[in-house]
């Protein structure tokens, strides 16, 4: 098995009058694992049937391996989907599922079972061939639709939110084992989700999409570490928000007036004097300054209360409405009371400043 | 997403299934539009292949004739027995079965949708005989009698899947909050079923009128509308039995649509609440 | 009992034992032994006493003629003659008449035997005529269901919403429109001056005799009772995970082969009771044959145990006729239920 690449051009899709994805380019390079994250209704879905061939773009094409896919069935792309109901058969046994496509292409009754075996050893499934899904638990039901749609050796998985319906700890679970066969296959993998979690710690590169339209395509530390867009930084991973228009801008970053007053952080993007942007500062990036001493980035809060998330304490901050929150390892923690007044600031680095755009409501 | 998308199945099966739909429906429907056409025939056999000009005089004829008057306001009264006796047979099934555990549960669930496996002259016949046995002949009473055995196990079919939606704890709340058995099934289980007594009203009175082949051999020596019609599709054809069908062809149309644009509001709403 | 009794309380327990109980026994139940008891004796009488029965019947005969003579002789002017035939033929059906009664004094009551004689009456011909009727039903069933199943996938998988529902409004309307109306319009078509023979005659072929050759019934039928085979398929094809025909689509399966291994399994309760429905309305039908056949085609089985019961009043051959229908239907049931391996709480429901 070897994955191949896949290119979207200039492809959109209209449903009515409806755009459910606007003109967009992506590239998806052969054995990587890509993940397609943004919430509900944002069109990842569509993107992917859309590769798997039961959609056609109303508008430019979708390339697999360097071909055109236009009049191509889904039956016939060397891609795989795994539905998010995961969609095993429920007549037929495990071994069955998993033999089903080979059977579909001919293979005799023998090779195609002795192949089925081997996959369902592969996702640690060997002694259950002869159950049938119902009889299966969650987890294992996952893996069964894994090695069915890997048995036709498909160049491209797609997998659309497989996890949905786990468990959280089988959720984590399920995380690494999809890493370890994707490296083990070497097959691209596209996966969808709206767990900036799962895309996280699965995926090589992430695409953000929002509303049709794709806001940043990265590798995971960048998307999380220098989101390019507001709502990329709200929507991976928790932020501090603080409004204003820019005052100054520097080599090294720029100055942001809001109501706390100055702040200063990096300026990506080389946002002009005077435009309505937001810093944004992750919660694991905040300190709580000890002393009176005011230094640069310092902002005063009242503290409300702490959330203990094991290995690290969440704490809360309100301040004219605005909610604050600060991440601290849960090493040496010192105690405030509810109201009292605190100073927290950042370090000028941490700060984003980004255009004011629309934020993901979470 | 209820429908597979279109790119599963090729454009061309598309067209060969539109134009299958197509014969189809046509091969649905011409009959009844030539029924219709031939009852304004000015002819005195229904027909369309002799056309003697357009008339509106089998109306007329259809309102003289006093048989079928006395068979429709039987079919009526047979109609409203029917009713008055499936209902509480059926809904008595439909508790026996959802309430009551016991082994033979699914016997007694067999022996009760037996009727709606059996030809529906058997049942016409069976109750003519045993009536017979009791003194009572062939008539209105054992017409209603026949039809009811089978309809009731309609009504049970179609309270049970009502049951089966009922959250059971809400009679145990009321009966733990000091009701009695009588005043829980007044103001918990009677309220829940009312829109089913409804619906399965309607249906044991359309299936109680548009009977045929129960009703022809358990109703000895009278009639209703449709034994009238059937007996005169035999003798005494004229196209008055065409403009029955005009009329029956009409409700028909008015209320399959008005069923469907109700049907298809609920599934909307029902889409919407899921989500 | 006690779950009823937890439900329902004392009262209202016994009054659903009781009503199910009247249902069960006093309609279901008792009026099907009744009729299998029926047709399984009749009243024999034999030697003399058939004779002096037989001697009875022939005057009783003989007293009806001789009514219709005298009316004839009332139809004369009025003469002496007149008078006299009526007189004689007067004097002749008292004389008739008290022969009867001396006869029916000593007329033994014919005695109930138990036996299968019923069953074995059939003659050759009305077994015959027993096959065709059940032969017709099994291939309406088949062609019902070849005929439906593609329109029942359709509505339920392949149309758009609104174009679901509009076919479902074009199959509701014929399917609610009386079966003796539905039947008439093909008697209209295949009459021999129809609008059938009318094409025919318009392509120069001579015309046929549909209604003559029962082939007219079975035409009907088909028309009659194809739609009971689309409902039942279209629910349980509905409840079908679209995305199971698009993952069996996605691993390379052809259409035909994805109907063969995940559509037509998962509709097979609905294939079943379409199936059961089909066969027992065709097979059990009686306002078909009695609209299409008219007295000139040989008739069906159902029109033989209408004549058992209503023309020649033998209730006992009647019960044994449409007890040979209720088998032949368990029969199919049973058959429908293993070949689709399903139970008869799939079935019902």
């Amino acid at each position: 098995m070897r994955g191949m690449d896949i290119e979207l051009r200039d492809v959109s899709i209209r449903f009515g009058g409806f755009t459910a994805v606007h003109p967009t380019n992506l590239k998806i390079k052969a054995g990587e694992f890509f993940s397609i994250l943004g919430p509900s209704g944002c069109g990842k879905t569509t993107i992917l049937r859309m590769v798997s061939g039961f959609l056609n773009p109303t508008s430019g094409d979708v390339l697999i391996g360097g071909k055109s896919m236009a009049g191509i069935g889904p039956d016939k792309r060397p891609t795989a989907l795994i539905f998010q109901s995961l969609a095993l058969f429920p007549l037929m046994t495990v071994r069955e599922n998993v033999a089903f496509g080979l059977e579909m292409r001919g293979m005799a009754k023998g090779p195609r079972s002795d192949k089925a075996q081997e996959l369902l050893d592969l996702v640690a499934l060997g002694d259950q061939g002869e159950k049938t899904p119902d009889e299966l638990s969650g987890g294992q039901r996952q893996r069964v639709a894994i090695a069915r749609a890997l048995a036709v050796e498909p160049a491209v998985l797609l997998l659309d939110e497989p996890l949905s319906a786990l468990d959280l700890k089988l959720r984590q679970h399920m995380r690494s084992e999809l890493r370890d066969i994707q490296r083990k296959t070497g097959v691209t993998f596209i996966y969808i989700t709206h767990d900036q979690g799962e895309a996280l710690t699965m995926s090589d590169r992430i695409a953000v999409m929002k509303a049709g339209v794709i806001e940043q395509v990265d590798t995971t530390d960048l998307v999380y570490n220098a989101p390019s867009t507001a709502f990329t930084a709200t929507f991976v991973g928790a932020n501090n928000m603080f409004k204003g228009k820019i005052k100054e801008v520097s080599s090294d970053g720029a100055v942001i007036d809001t109501k706390y007053g100055l702040l200063r952080g990096t300026n990506p993007k080389n946002l002009s004097v005077g435009s309505e942007a937001i810093l944004f500062v992750r919660p694991e990036k905040m300190t709580v300054q000890s002393g009176g001493k005011k230094s640069d980035n310092a902002i005063d809060v009242k503290y409300e209360r702490r959330d203990l998330e094991g290995a690290f304490v969440n704490l809360h901050f309100l301040q004219d409405g605005d909610k604050f929150s600060v991440h601290q390892t849960n090493v040496n923690l010192k105690s405030h009371e509810k109201g009292e007044s605190c100073t927290i600031g950042f370090d000028s680095k941490a700060g984003m400043i980004l255009a004011t755009g629309e934020l993901a409501d979470e | 997403m209820s429908h597979v998308s279109s790119s599963a199945f090729g454009r061309s099966s598309q067209i060969i299934l539109n134009v299958y739909l197509v014969i189809f429906f046509a091969y649905m429907f011409l009959p009844l539009i030539l029924m219709v056409v031939a009852g304004f025939n000015d002819f005195d056999t229904p027909s369309v292949t002799t056309w003697k000009g357009f008339t509106w005089k089998w109306f007329g004829v259809l309102a003289q004739d006093t048989r079928m008057w006395t068979g429709l306001i039987n079919s009526i009264m047979i109609a409203v027995g029917v009713i008055l006796v499936s209902m509480p047979l059926g809904l008595a099934g439909a508790f026996m079965i959802t309430r009551f555990q016991s082994r033979f549960n699914g016997l007694l669930y067999g022996v009760m949708v037996s009727p709606l496996l059996t030809p529906g002259i058997i049942l016409g016949i069976s109750t003519l005989i045993f009536w017979r046995e009791g003194g009572v002949s062939g008539g209105l009473f054992t017409a209603a009698v026949a039809q009811a055995t089978y309809i009731s196990s309609y009504t049970m079919l179609m309270f049970m899947a009502r049951l089966k939606r009922q959250d059971v704890t809400l009679e145990e709340a009321a009966l733990d909050l000091g009701a009695s058995h009588t005043q829980v099934f007044r103001r918990i289980t009677m309220p829940f079923l009312k829109p089913t007594i409804l619906t399965a009203s309607v249906i044991a009175f359309l299936q109680s009128f548009e009977n045929y082949n129960t009703t022809i051999f358990s109703i000895g020596g009278s009639h209703t509308l449709v034994t009238e019609i059937g007996s005169r599709m035999r003798f005494g054809l004229t196209p008055a039995v065409n403009v029955i069908g005009i009329i029956f062809v009409v409700l028909t149309v008015t209320f399959a649509t008005i069923y469907v644009i109700f049907r298809e509001r609920e599934k909307k709403r029902a889409a919407a609440v899921a989500g | 009992m006690n779950s009823l009794r937890r439900s329902f309380g004392p009262i209202l327990s016994l009054v659903i034992v009781v009503l199910v109980g009247v249902w069960v026994i006093g309609m279901i139940v008792g009026p099907q032994l009744i009729m299998v008891e029926q047709s399984l004796w009749n009243k024999e009488i034999g030697g003399d006493a058939a004779m002096n029965s037989t001697r009875i019947d022939r005057l009783y005969n003989e007293v009806d003629t001789l009514g219709f003579d005298i009316s004839d002789a009332e139809a004369l002017a009025e003469s002496p003659k007149r008078t006299e035939k009526i007189a004689t033929i007067t004097a002749e059906i008292d004389a008739k008449k008290s022969t009867i009664k001396e006869l029916e004094a000593v007329e033994i009551k014919p005695e109930k035997i138990y036996s299968f004689k019923n069953y074995t009456l059939m003659g050759a011909s009305h077994f015959f005529i027993f096959v065709k009727t059940i032969g017709a039903a099994v291939a309406v069933t088949i062609i019902a269901f070849i005929v439906c199943y593609p329109i029942a996938f359709t509505v339920a998988k392949v149309a758009t919403p609104g174009k679901a529902a509009l076919i479902m409004l074009f199959l509701i309307i014929p399917y609610s429109i009386n079966e003796l109306l539905r039947v008439f319009a093909w008697l209209m078509i295949l009459d021999n001056n129809g609008v059938a023979n009318l094409l025919l005659g318009f392509m120069g072929f001579d015309p046929i005799s549909f209604l003559g050759s029962g082939a007219g019934v079975f035409i009907a039928m088909i028309y009659a009772y194809i739609l009971f085979m689309v409902f039942p398929i279209y629910n349980t094809v509905e409840t079908l995970d679209s995305s199971q025909i698009e993952a069996a689509r996605d691993m390379g399966a052809p259409t035909w082969q994805i109907h063969r291994k995940i559509v037509i399994p998962h509709a097979k309760p609905g294939i079943a009771v379409g199936c059961i429905m089909t066969f027992m309305l065709s097979a059990g039908s009686f306002a078909v044959p009695n609209i299409m056949t008219r007295g000139i085609a040989e008739p069906w089985f159902t029109q033989l145990i209408y004549n058992k019961f209503f023309e020649s009043s033998n209730w006992n051959v009647g019960s044994a006729y449409a007890f040979t229908l209720v088998i032949a239907c368990i029969v199919f049931i049973f058959m429908m239920m293993r070949f689709f391996g399903v139970g008869i709480k799939d079935i019902a429901k």
